[in-house]
């Protein structure tokens, strides 16, 4: 039992550099502070709305790979988010981290209604990373394993994958952007590294 | 059929492409259509609403003629 609960630290001592989008606890206070204010107001919701474009475009983008379509599903997401802005509570993490999940259940819905491929964007440095955690040598025959194992992920495992290895993003906001706790995310991300190296080393 | 397809190191779209779809005026008009009151709307735009209506009145002037006879 007591197992279960050290196997998520391997996962979180992987030495991510987190993506330039997190903040310190002042710039969340102020962004919160920004939040409110756009909640009594919704003309104030520019600032943010100036303030994350690029990042939720960007989010969107990656996993579409469609400039016009993008920009519908963003459109989409920021509307949805300035309507049910009254709901949103302060949990920690950046507001953005709320806006990834709504823009998250948009492709999910434009993926379920439309039969276009699924995107993954990958640096290969990220690529690296993730050879080095599933135990392989960062060469190019290895590579291709990964990217073999990776085709065979779920969906689900797949978001996990990406958000944490090719984002960079803290495990807080994994579970804000995925709808689960931040010790799930954990879990659940050990549980598809050790699905992928099963994958690339099949057991005898 | 290939489940995914993968973009190795392929870079993000350029700021000037991100910003030519930034447009809060827009926004801000799509959320004052999409919160307004529906009393607000007129029912002609409506095009449901009009057919919904119109069909429970055809329905209750049938059925009193009905019960008339």
């Amino acid at each position: 039992m007591y197992l279960f609960l050290l196997l998520p630290l391997g996962v979180e001592n992987v030495s991510l550099n987190l993506n330039p989008y997190h903040k310190s606890a002042n710039e969340l206070q102020a962004e919160q502070v920004l939040v409110l204010a756009a909640q009594a107001n919704p003309l104030r919701f520019g600032v943010l709305y100036e303030c994350y474009f690029k990042q939720v475009f960007v989010f969107v983008h990656r996993r579409l790979d469609d400039e016009e379509q993008a920009a519908d599903i963003v459109s989409q997401v920021f509307l949805k988010a300035l309507i049910n802005l009254h709901k949103y509570e302060y949990r920690g993490v950046p507001f953005s981290a709320w806006l990834f999940r709504i823009a998250l259940n948009e492709i999910n819905m434009y993926f379920r209604k439309n039969k276009s491929h699924r995107v993954v964007s990958i640096e290969k440095n990220d690529l690296q990373l993730l050879a080095e955690e599933t135990g392989e040598e960062n060469k190019a025959e290895n590579e291709q394993k990964i990217m073999k194992a990776l085709a065979l992920l779920p969906e689900g495992s797949m978001q996990l994958v990406e958000l944490r290895f090719f984002e960079k993003r803290s495990f807080a906001e994994m579970g804000t952007i995925l709808g689960i706790t931040e010790n799930n995310a954990k879990v659940k991300l050990y549980r598809v590294i050790d699905k992928l190296k099963q994958l690339i080393i099949p057991r005898k | 059929m290939a489940k995914y397809k993968f973009n190795i190191n392929k870079p993000d779209l350029p700021d000037h492409k991100i910003d030519k779809h930034k447009d809060f005026k827009k926004l801000i008009a799509n959320y004052q259509q999409a919160t307004k009151p529906l009393y607000k709307v007129p029912l002609y735009k409506n095009k449901k609403a009009f057919i919904v209506i119109l069909l429970i009145l055809l329905l209750t002037y049938l059925i009193s003629e009905f019960t008339a006879k």
